[in-house]
């Protein structure tokens, strides 16, 4: 056992295993916290936490783990490299360790051009840090746990034990890069990788078969991520906007198919849509469970905790064990 | 070579209103080069900063002309008596300029017309293009001559992040994604089987994070200081 | 354009002076044997500088009206459009300005100081003569000209015809060398009315431009008595007004210029039949080829590749010529040797034979002096020094040259009068005469020929053959003003373009970018090849540390004018004051009358123009800027269009930077001919802006 998290205990356990994320408030209460993690307790064997996603300033991801944990869910602890050197980092994850928190999950991080969404301003003008990137960082973090050490060499006095995660997209461009990306992460000491949202189990398999040739699904426990569609127009968006995501066009249809059903009726629209999402996100689950090599899924019901229940439930994975 | 362009005439002419003798000095290498701050871009900005002065009802000399460089005293201090003689020189050189000049000028005021971007290429007439980060330690030869370092919006080591949509990067779409063209180029020359190694953290002492960079040729600085024992 | 300008002579002479002399000439200019800047004048023809035009036109050449109406015009022969079209009618182009620049030519005429103390006597007032007496007279000098005939000129004045050269037309150009304060002694004839000693005692220095007098005569039988003469006697009564009696059939022997000129004289003398003979073929002739075929069409017929072999006379009479086929004129060598069939004689009647075979000089005069003339009959001279074997008495023109243009005499005049000076001031002369052997830019490579647009070559209108015969009047009619800019406009510019000033230039390759002509080639700097150099100014603006000038103009001259051409402004002005841009091409600067708010400034291509310009125009307060360009499709040069455009919006951007409306600039174009006129394009602008409002 490198961490002693619930989540590496169900990885070794053998047993699929199921992530879910929490987004931390744009505020100060830790009830929002709280709430969600309520929601989500039971239904996962360890929640993310995300540490400001979209670079919007938010609740930071160590501090929500807290609070999150104190819930009883097992949080993973989110780390960017967008907005921390490496001296805050690993100041900060020595301070996580030493609040209990297990696991870690590295990752590049949003530009901060995207703080400026929506109805949000955001920080675009923000300065960016990338001292390391998360290759690097998965190296600090196993460097820091295994040998004791700093990343600049300098002894531990006790080292954090963290599980440690990264995120991965097997369907980005440049597409034969991506297995090399993954093989980096691992090679620098990935425990466990979350991927990108899949909706096109084609594609996502026919990757899987290249990181099962490089037999990388023995030596890193891979999740495959599955984002909650809520709408026809979600799916779409995410279909021409998000970068390594692409989304079958008989999904869209069915999606569409559900709006349809509800005429002009708004509510009933959403509802329609939000139960096909739901219907969607299981059969995905499956298929997703059901490529050789994956280890587990990571649900991600984005301001819509309230759903993993039913879809965990409805994918069969419930209850989640205990180790 | 460093790319710059030239402010705004309000912010320029916030700078340089109180001021009684403006010159606008002209450097005629690199930010000419770039149509920011040659001495053809000064004499638009003096005439524009006379018409301002004049909307405004002031009574403002301004006048232009330029050198090679501001950036090696050889080239300016034959005219710098001249200089001296305005309150203000507004320097539409880089910002090498304005700080080497600011130094060596005296009681006079150099302020900026140029803002100073980057070290680029001109791939057409008109065009400039960010290539280099000037970080002090130098990695092309690992990513195929495509720099990582300033051409990738994290400056990402190990390869692209999650953002990369075909072939652009996740901050705007007129931006090529560095490690797309990086592996493109090392599939083409073969060696994308390298990009597979893993490059650790980097020192960046030898960039701008390490502080203020000085290089000295040692033999070139050392028979300096026998000609100045000479003298 | 009918104002009569300045000529800015000093500034625009010495400004380009000293680098156009350090560089490859124009091909026009170099072929000139004085190298007239052909290119420079014919620019400022181009641009109504008709003034200007007359500086450059007489500065190396005191018989510009003369040379305007009879030069051979090498220049032409030279010029580069005749690998595109055909060359620019350099000499006609001369003509015009000569003729528009007049009232300013006589207002120039004033006496020369006379602060050399020394004083120089000149022998003939040929062309060499009259170049000479000019020099030095400009130097200080106090110059004396001895003519035997009654008025000056040489053989301008006593055997060129009138009807190639009125002597109006000289007149001018005498009256501008002796109006500088020349001494002169016309029927003056030296071994007859003064002796050679007289002279050189007289002065401190004699120049001998004594010409080629005498005709060469034939001997062969019957030459010798009435019926026979001479072509310079001839021509010298008939310029003197002696009414001659030639018969109905006039046999000319000869086949070179002034032979046309005997022959044509005669035909205006009313002979009838007037036939000549020469050696040669067509091609072989001597004469220009405009010379002959002018003969032609007046009537002349011309008998080739015969020799004459006798006169033949009835009782003293001559009944004709007796004459041999020839074999070949000239030998293996390409020397003058022919060879005659003499089993093939044949027979030319006729009244009266003229001999017009060739000149000599007449030097008689020299006997009894220290000036040695050789065994055959030639000046001794020093080519290196133009000084005879006298100290202090030198020589030019034909006399020593041998028989050549009027304008070769003129440089030969030059020489001997620097040659004069040198020597009075005590200076070495050797390697101190002017050279006018220059090196010439290349022909135009290909590519450049098919980037330049054909333009034929305006016509120059005649008397009709039938007509000029009859008198004596000039037969060539001058250009109008718009034939005159239209062929001006041709003109490319050869040598005038851009030059680099290296000591600015950081190679940024922007002009290598804008050329449309790749002119410039950029390594440590820019150099531009003169070669394929249009001189359309389209590279100056662009250049962003303003290294690059050009040779025709400068391009400072807008920006430093502005403020006298907006001047200072009537607060309480009705009516827009707007600079308006015009391009002055293609006669466009006959369309400029322009209501006196319009203000204007004309560019000889709007490529020239500079985004400083235009914001210079708003800084001295214009409340609009109107750029014109030329009608479409008739821009003269490549790649104008979108540059000027670019150049207009990047100042509307600037404008608007400070707060002044980006629609108080416009690009237009416009045309001298029907359609829309550029005082139409600027009245019409001028009310829009007046809808905008008047700038305060």
């Amino acid at each position: 056992m490198k961490s002693g998290s619930n989540l590496e205990k169900v990885i070794l356990s053998g047993q699929p295993a199921v992530t879910a994320e929490l987004g931390p408030p744009m505020g100060a209460d830790p009830h929002e916290v709280i709430k969600k993690a309520q929601l989500l307790r039971g239904f996962c064997d360890a929640a993310n936490i995300t540490d400001c996603q979209t670079a919007v300033v938010r609740m930071s991801s160590i501090s929500a783990a807290v609070l999150a944990l104190s819930e009883g869910l097992e949080p993973v602890t989110q780390m960017t490299c967008r907005d921390r050197n490496r001296i805050a980092m690993q100041a900060d994850l020595l301070g996580a360790a030493a609040l209990g928190l297990k696991n870690c999950l590295c990752l590049a991080g949003d530009h901060q051009k995207f703080s400026a969404a929506g109805k949000l301003k955001g920080h675009p003008g923000a300065k960016n840090v990338y001292d390391v990137d998360t290759v690097q960082l998965v190296g600090i973090l196993k460097k820091m746990r295994d040998e004791g050490l700093q990343e600049g060499g300098d002894k531990l006095e006790a080292a954090p034990k963290f599980f440690i995660g990264a995120s991965w997209t097997p369907m980005g461009d440049p597409i034969d890069f991506r297995p090399i990306n993954l093989l980096k992460k691992v090679n620098a000491g990935a425990d466990f990788i979350q991927t990108q949202g899949i909706y096109d189990i084609e594609l996502f398999r026919s990757q899987m078969e290249k990181i099962h040739k490089m037999g990388l699904h023995e030596r890193t426990a891979i999740l495959g991520g599955i984002i909650v569609p809520k709408s026809a127009m979600m799916l779409k968006y995410m279909d021409s906007s998000v970068a390594g995501v692409s989304v079958p066009k008989k999904l869209i249809e069915r999606m569409n198919k559900a709006k349809e059903a509800a005429g002009d009726d708004k509510k009933k629209a959403r509802e329609f849509q939000e139960a096909e999402g739901i219907k969607l996100t299981v059969e995905l689950i499956h298929q997703v469970l059901e490529t050789p090599g994956v280890k587990g899924v990571h649900i991600q019901a984005i301001e819509w905790e309230s759903a993993i229940e039913g879809i965990v439930k409805a994918a069969g994975l419930y209850p989640r064990p205990s180790v | 070579m460093i790319v710059g362009s030239q402010k705004p005439i309000e912010e320029i002419w916030d700078m340089v209103k109180d001021s009684k003798k403006v010159l606008v000095f002209g450097c005629n290498t690199c930010i000419a080069v770039c149509h920011a701050g040659g001495d053809k871009e000064a004499e638009t900005i003096a005439m524009m900063l006379r018409m301002r002065a004049s909307q405004e009802g002031k009574n403002i000399e301004v006048k232009h002309f330029s050198v090679m460089r501001h950036c090696e005293p050889e080239y300016f201090v034959p005219v710098m008596e001249e200089v001296k003689k305005y309150d203000l020189v507004l320097s539409t050189a880089c910002g090498v300029g304005v700080n080497f000049l600011s130094e060596r000028i005296g009681d006079v005021p150099v302020y900026p017309g140029v803002n100073t971007s980057f070290y680029g290429g001109v791939p057409a007439s008109g065009v400039f293009t960010e290539l280099c980060g000037g970080c002090g330690d130098c990695v092309l030869h690992l990513t195929g001559g495509i720099c990582p370092i300033v051409r990738c919006s994290k400056s990402l080591m190990n390869g692209p992040c999650g953002g990369t949509k075909d072939g652009k990067c996740e901050v705007s779409d007129e931006i090529d994604c560095a490690w797309y063209l990086i592996v493109e180029r090392m599939k083409k020359l073969g060696t994308l089987d390298k990009l597979a190694e893993i490059q650790p953290p980097r020192n960046w002492s030898s960039s701008a994070h390490g502080g203020p960079r000085r290089i000295v040729v040692e033999h070139l600085q050392e028979l300096e200081q026998k000609e100045d024992n000479k003298g | 354009m009918s104002s009569v300008q300045t000529a800015d002579k000093d500034n625009y002479l010495k400004r380009i002076a000293e680098t156009k002399n350090k560089r490859p000439y124009s091909p026009c200019r170099a072929a000139c044997p004085v190298n007239t800047d052909a290119q420079a004048y014919v620019g400022l023809i181009a641009q109504g500088r008709y003034n200007e035009a007359f500086e450059v036109i007489t500065a190396p050449n005191p018989i510009a009206s003369v040379c305007s109406l009879i030069c051979h015009h090498p220049c032409e022969q030279a010029c580069r459009r005749c690998t595109v079209d055909e060359p620019l009618a350099i000499r006609h182009l001369k003509r015009f300005a000569l003729e528009k620049a007049l009232d300013y030519r006589h207002s120039r005429r004033k006496p020369v100081k006379k602060t050399k103390g020394k004083s120089i006597g000149i022998i003939g007032s040929g062309p060499s003569g009259l170049a000479a007496a000019n020099d030095l007279a400009n130097l200080g000098y106090d110059v004396t000209i001895y003519e035997r005939h009654p008025m000056l000129g040489g053989m301008l004045s006593s055997t060129i015809p009138p009807y190639r050269l009125p002597r109006k037309t000289l007149q001018e150009d005498i009256e501008d060398v002796i109006s500088k304060g020349v001494e002169v002694k016309t029927n003056c004839e030296i071994g007859k009315d003064i002796t050679i000693n007289d002279i050189t005692a007289k002065h401190d220095a004699v120049i001998i431009a004594a010409g080629l007098s005498l005709s060469r005569s034939l001997n062969i039988p019957g030459v010798e008595g009435e019926g026979v003469v001479l072509a310079i006697p001839f021509l010298t009564d008939v310029s003197f007004g002696k009414k001659l009696d030639l018969g109905s059939k006039v046999l000319v022997i000869g086949g070179g210029n002034v032979a046309m000129d005997v022959a044509r004289t005669a035909k205006r003398l009313g002979v009838k039949n007037v036939e000549m003979v020469c050696l040669e073929s067509a091609e072989e002739m001597p004469a220009w080829k405009w010379e002959v075929d002018e003969a032609v069409e007046e009537g002349v017929s011309i008998l080739h590749r015969q020799g004459p072999k006798a006169v033949r006379r009835e009782g003293g009479k001559v009944k004709g010529l007796e004459v041999l086929k020839v074999i070949s004129v000239f030998d293996a060598n390409g020397r003058f040797n022919p060879v005659f069939d003499n089993s093939q004689i044949s027979f030319i009647e006729a009244d009266n034979i003229i001999i017009t075979i060739g000149q000599m000089a007449n030097l008689l005069f020299l006997k009894d002096s220290h000036i040695q003339v050789d065994e055959r009959g030639r000046v001794v001279w020093d080519p290196e020094t133009h000084m005879s074997s006298a100290k202090g008495v030198f020589v030019a023109g034909e006399v020593v040259t041998g028989p050549g243009s009027a304008i070769q005499a003129v440089a030969s005049g030059h020489r001997a009068a620097v040659a004069a000076h040198l020597y009075l001031q005590g200076e070495k002369i050797e390697g101190a005469l002017p050279v006018y052997d220059k090196e010439k830019i290349l022909p135009f490579p290909t590519d450049v020929v098919s980037n330049i647009m054909p333009e034929h070559r305006a016509k120059i209108h005649h008397l009709p053959p039938e007509t000029r015969c009859s008198s004596f009047s000039h037969f060539e009619f001058g250009y109008d003003e718009i034939e005159a800019l239209k062929e001006a406009g041709r003109c490319r510019g050869c040598g005038s373009g851009a030059v680099v000033d290296t000591s600015k230039c950081m190679a940024c390759l922007t002009c290598q970018r804008v050329c449309p002509y790749g002119a410039p080639k950029v390594t440590a700097w820019s150099e531009i090849d003169p070669a394929r150099c249009q001189a359309c100014g389209l590279c100056a603006p662009e250049c962003p540390a303003q290294a690059i000038s050009m040779l025709s103009y400068n391009t400072m001259d807008i920006r430093k004018t502005m403020p006298s051409i907006i001047g200072v402004l009537d607060t309480k002005r009705e009516k827009p004051v707007i600079a308006a841009f015009l391009c002055t091409h293609h006669v466009g600067v006959l369309g400029f009358d322009m209501p006196d708010n319009i203000r204007k400034v004309p560019v000889h291509c709007t490529s020239r123009i500079d985004i400083t310009d235009l914001l210079k125009a708003f800084e001295c307060g214009a409340d609009g800027v109107a750029v014109v360009r030329c009608p479409e499709g008739s821009c003269k040069y490549k790649g104008v269009g979108k540059r000027v455009a670019a150049r207009v919006n990047r100042t509307k951007e600037l404008i608007s930077m400070l707060g002044i409306d980006a629609g108080r600039i416009e690009l237009f174009r416009a045309g001298s001919g029907n359609g829309n006129s550029y005082a139409s394009v600027c009245n019409e602008f001028a009310e829009r802006i007046k809808e905008i409002a008047l700038r305060k």
